[in-house]
């Protein structure tokens, strides 16, 4: 069970790191923000939830997540046999991984420099 | 870490950290090299300076400007014409290059004079030019010439003129990355929000990080007009001095080189709240999403779709014929900074090219982040290479093409390895979807010229051989295809034309009354 969530959230990590470029804004602070804003939206569309978009930002957040939604339907079969608990659990790993790779263990050392 | 080290730089034992090839299993927090350092003193790095990459990269695209540089006529003339940045006003920026011209004896007894002299000729010169952008050089920098006074100073005299001045000399940075940055922070900190522009749609961006190499600007431009964007302004290409002064006014920016401008746009958001939304305007997917999600920003999807599958429907049979015959080709794809991940995965995918090694000349770790995430297992990534990495490269990698500047194209060339010019392209445009099946037919006639069949027999070591008969590009390139492949009749080759740009300049869009109330100035 364990090995599958963990090929499945693989298989997510591969879609974004390949074709996704909100991830790797330059600092720190703008990826925690981004990874924050885009995943939690993705996470309430496949839920079928409520997603606020009226501020700008917010409204660019659902951009991309609603494309990133509508990839992972369309990419990976296994997402419809998912019921929103099993959804929630696999977008936080999901997240976790994207933090980790991009923020708490990356090598770039410019995420921390205080100006753009 | 799996660092590569090149037997040429033993001797720069620093050089190992800055490449890396990706291995089985490896990711971003395992393979990535270091990146926008000074470079190593005795590795002959092929990097530009940070007045290069203010002026030429970032400044010079701008139409509508004189742009002057401060210093000797050496540093304009190195930095002029070489990127094909063209432009809708019959190339007014590509057509001339200004210098103060400081000799030796300016650097003794100072050369402010001679700035605001040759400020004043160039307006006159040029009377119905009323902007410049002036340009600090290493020389002018180093003797501490106040040219922002002497800016200050010609247009109290001339208020009819507006001057840009941008402080990046050569020496501001480890490479043309330190110039792009400058020249952000000084345009947002001197000029955005000095003009309100007259607003005529509900929906409008700015169009940022793109410089109309061969007409790239102007295809995607004609994407968003036919969607009903206003396109505020362009930062830079084909862009107009004015327009970027109002910069502020858009609802969105539309980020394409992150490398060379994702600092104004955080800028942007930090100070004016407009949200940055990155884009990939190459490949038929990648731009496919771009135009979707700005469709979907403003609620005006469909439009966007339209384009999409009209384009598609269009190109793609064109696209695939040029799969079928570059599939399994090994690339170098060794662009300056942002094209390494604009391309890695969506030349594999869309064109079956295989990407052996990425490098970069002047892009951060960031890049470097974006490219080794999306190019696959076995690359070799390096930073700020040298010409005998390059070359090592190249003899361990045997790539059937390389995607480079000129002056490693040249140097490629020379071990007859074909070379396409990333930074100013060969046959252009390469956004949008005509241009990536133009892209993928200039690939394809480098890869399968006739000429190698001579060029690349070493007449030093090898006999020419007198008994092959001569093979034409289409008789090499089909030699291993299928009947089914070569006799289909859904595949077809490039059918557009040489110029597809001027007849885009007298194009007449779509009417989309706006809903809400539009501001005059």
């Amino acid at each position: 069970m364990e090995d599958m969530m963990k090929d499945r959230v693989e298989q997510l990590v591969d879609y974004i790191m390949k074709k996704c470029l909100w991830q790797f804004h330059s600092r720190s602070w703008d990826r925690e923000k981004q990874n924050e804003g885009i995943l939690t939206k993705t996470m309430q569309i496949l839920c079928e939830e409520p997603v606020k978009k009226e501020t700008p930002t917010d409204k660019c957040y659902w951009v991309d997540a609603v494309y990133l939604a509508d990839a992972f339907k369309s990419r990976y079969s296994w997402m419809a046999t998912l019921d929103k608990e099993e959804i929630k659990l696999l977008m936080q790993e999901l997240k976790d991984r994207i933090d980790y790779l991009t923020i708490k263990g990356s090598l770039n050392a410019e995420l921390t420099d205080p100006h753009y | 870490m799996p660092y590569h080290k090149f037997k040429c730089s033993e001797c720069i034992p620093e050089r190992e950290k800055h490449a890396v090839v990706k291995g089985p299993g490896e990711d971003i927090t395992s393979a990535l090299p270091l990146g926008y350092l000074n470079t190593i003193p005795g590795s002959i790095s092929e990097r530009g300076c940070a007045y290069c990459g203010a002026k030429h990269v970032i400044g010079t695209p701008m139409k509508d400007v004189i742009h002057m540089s401060h210093g000797p006529v050496g540093c304009t003339y190195d930095t002029w014409q070489t990127k094909r940045y063209i432009s809708d006003n019959d190339n007014f920026q590509l057509k001339y290059t200004y210098a103060t011209d400081m000799k030796e004896k300016h650097i003794i007894f100072g050369a402010e004079k001679l700035l605001k002299q040759n400020i004043i000729e160039a307006f006159k010169a040029f009377p119905s030019i009323k902007r410049m952008t002036l340009y600090q050089t290493c020389a002018s920098a180093l003797i501490g010439d106040d040219i922002n006074a002497i800016a200050a100073e010609v247009m109290e005299e001339m208020p009819e003129v507006d001057i840009f001045v941008c402080n990046s000399p050569g020496f501001g940075g480890p490479s043309q990355s330190g110039g792009h940055h400058k020249i952000n922070i000084a345009w947002i900190n001197q000029k955005v929000g000095n003009v309100e522009p007259k607003i005529t749609s509900d929906y409008v961006i700015n169009y940022v990080g793109e410089y109309n190499i061969q007409g790239d600007q102007e295809v995607m431009v004609d994407y968003f007009k036919k969607m009903g964007i206003q396109v505020l302004s362009t930062f830079t290409g084909n862009g107009s001095y004015d327009d970027l002064r109002s910069m502020h006014r858009a609802h969105l920016n539309v980020l394409e080189c992150a490398r060379s401008a994702e600092y104004i746009c955080n800028e942007l958001k930090v100070r004016y709240g407009t949200p940055r939304l990155d884009i990939d305007g190459f490949g038929f997917e990648p731009m496919s999403a771009s135009l979707r999600k700005v469709g979907l920003f403003f609620g005006i999807e469909d439009r966007a779709q339209a384009i999409i599958d009209e384009e598609t429907a269009k190109w793609k049979p064109e696209l695939e014929w040029y799969k079928e015959r570059l599939k399994g080709k090994k690339v170098c794809l060794w662009p300056g900074g942002s094209k390494l991940w604009h391309w890695a995965h969506v030349i594999h995918d869309e064109m079956g090219l295989e990407v052996v090694s990425v490098y970069t000349k002047f892009g951060h770790q960031g890049d470097m982040e974006k490219g080794i995430s999306r190019c696959e297992e076995g690359t070799l990534a390096i930073d700020d290479p040298n010409e005998l990495e390059g070359l090592e490269a190249m003899e361990m990698l045997k790539p059937d093409i390389i995607f480079t500047g000129k002056r490693p194209g040249e140097v490629a060339k020379k071990i007859r390895v074909p070379y396409l010019n990333a930074h100013a392209y060969h046959n252009g445009p390469w956004k949008g979807y005509e241009g990536w099946v133009r892209f993928a037919r200039d690939i394809y006639n480098a890869i399968y010229s006739p000429i190698h069949q001579l060029s690349l027999v070493d007449i030093s070591k090898e006999e020419i051989p007198t008994e092959t008969k001569f093979l034409t590009q289409k008789m090499i390139s089909d030699m291993n295809l299928s009947e089914e492949v070569t006799s289909s009749k859904d595949l077809r080759e490039y059918t557009g034309k040489y110029d597809i740009i001027s007849e885009l300049r007298g194009k007449t869009y779509p009417d989309f009354p706006a809903q809400k109330k539009l501001s005059a100035v």
